[in-house]
């Protein structure tokens, strides 16, 4: 009986798994350094960025485009120069270092400042490695200036947009990474702790009660005399409440969301 | 061993039971045992399962390389919380399959799936490409090849969330995503340092 209730199931799992199995084929790569504007979304150094923050590897547009969100509406935010973008001081040489979810084969990578190209990668069809990384010379440009880096793929007519946000050459000492390009007060938000587990839509852990979801942390001296809080750096040793009990750290590392005392973290908290 | 076994249940039992008459006294804590995941599942959950059990296993081998080579400190801690409390969730996996009679691994190549776009990048393309990396880059590929394999998790997650059946499964697939979204963070801020 059982069996008979299940095959239809099991077909249905079929059709539903490979439907998700092809979803990461709209899911495929960005640059994580220098960081693009998304993946500063998605390590939360700039917030308020909407979805692109939990999927910084999906900015994928018909090719041909020269913007920093590939055409798409839901990562507009990506293209609007007004928000105060950190910029990473680089020199006239800088290696860009992509982060790939799925490797498409390739037809060629680009790079754009100012509507100029000034690097141009031939693949020719082939499948990329497991990461990328292309050195390109920024030799004639100066100052603060948006490069755009972008993904041909091979065999569709897509392609996957990046913009990084540069300070290049000899801007004066160890210039600000978050020089900020525009007449906004400088009170930069980037400064701020990325404090908040930044709640995943759909996706919470229903057990742990008590969210330390309020607490200002930031990667502090450990507070080791407190409560569990994420995002803070724990050594060997140290010692925390958690929902009335007490442990010691096992193993020293930086706190996040999931790895606050539980049957999965026994081998970094134990219980005292 | 079977008899002894016995032995020690009945005495447990009757230390309950004496407990159960003797005053009351403070709770000791007990520490957290393994979550149990029930007897209702779907074919979704039993796949998620086998999938993940092959993804953390390859997790576990790039950050236990990475454990061998020169990196920062920040990035050795990362890694080594990633190997412990990923070895912790890959057991659990494990016992659920087992715990159903179902195969702790898919029967057939993970690779079957590349066709329609599935576990696009393998264990063994990051692999050799940590194996490859060297001196000052390796710190940066393995960040960035961990970075796109726990992208892979919170998108596998999302197939279980959407179509899996048994509430302990989803609820570590919450788990997995919101984990490995975490990490990322982390991460992307010392790839971009």
């Amino acid at each position: 009986m059982r069996r008979l209730v299940a095959y239809p199931l099991v077909a249905l799992g079929l059709v539903t798994a490979s439907l998700a199995l092809a979803s990461p084929a709209s899911a495929h790569g960005y640059v994580s350094s220098p960081p693009s504007r998304q993946a500063l979304c998605a390590s939360g150094r700039v917030t308020g960025c909407g979805p692109v923050q939990y999927e910084p590897q999906s900015v994928e547009g018909p090719k041909g485009q020269r913007n920093c969100h590939g055409g798409l509406a839901q990562f507009a935010v990506l293209n609007d120069d007004s928000r105060n973008w950190p910029a990473t001081s680089v020199g006239s040489s800088v290696t860009f270092n992509w982060v790939l979810t799925a490797r498409h084969s390739t037809s060629s990578w680009e790079y754009f400042i100012g509507g100029r190209r000034i690097a141009f990668f031939e693949d020719g069809g082939r499948q990329p490695n497991a990461t990328v990384s292309h050195q390109v010379s920024l030799a004639g440009f100066s100052g603060r200036q948006t490069l755009l880096a972008i993904w041909n793929i091979g065999d569709t007519p897509m392609a996957f947009y990046n913009c990084i946000d540069l300070q290049i050459g000899g801007g004066g000492p160890a210039p600000s990474p978050t020089a900020s390009p525009t007449a906004r007060p400088s009170t930069s938000p980037t400064a701020r702790p990325t404090a908040r587990p930044s709640a995943q839509p759909t996706v919470r852990p229903s057990s742990p009660a008590g969210s330390p979801s309020a607490r200002p942390t930031g990667p502090g001296p450990g507070a080791p005399a407190g409560e569990w809080a994420p995002g803070t750096a724990y050594r060997t040793g140290d010692e925390i409440s958690y929902q009335g009990v007490r442990y010691r750290c096992r193993q020293s590392h930086t706190s996040i969301v999931t790895w606050e005392p539980s049957y999965y973290t026994l081998a970094l908290w134990l219980p005292i | 061993m079977r008899r002894i076994k016995f032995a020690l249940a009945a005495a447990a039992l009757t230390l309950l039971a004496a407990c159960g008459t003797a005053a009351p006294e403070p709770v000791a804590y007990r520490p957290p045992s393994a979550p149990e995941a029930g007897a209702t599942f779907n074919s979704t959950d039993v796949m998620y399962l086998q999938m993940m059990v092959a993804h953390h296993t390859q997790g576990l081998e790039l950050v236990k390389l990475a454990r061998t080579r020169g990196t920062s400190e920040e990035v050795a801690q990362l890694a080594g919380a990633i190997e412990v409390t990923q070895t912790t969730e890959l057991e659990v996996m494990q016992g659920w399959l087992t715990g159903w009679g179902e195969p702790t691994t898919a029967g057939h190549d993970p690779n079957a799936h590349a066709s329609h776009g599935g576990l696009p990048i393998t264990g063994a393309d990051e692999m050799a490409a940590l194996r490859k990396a060297t001196g000052g880059q390796f710190q940066t590929t393995f960040l960035n090849l961990l970075i796109g394999h726990q992208h892979n998790a919170v998108e596998m997650a999302r197939m279980e969330t959407d179509s899996g059946l048994n509430e302990k499964v989803k609820d570590l697939a919450n788990r997995i995503s919101l984990s490995r979204t975490e990490q990322i963070k982390q991460m992307l801020g010392l790839v971009a340092a």
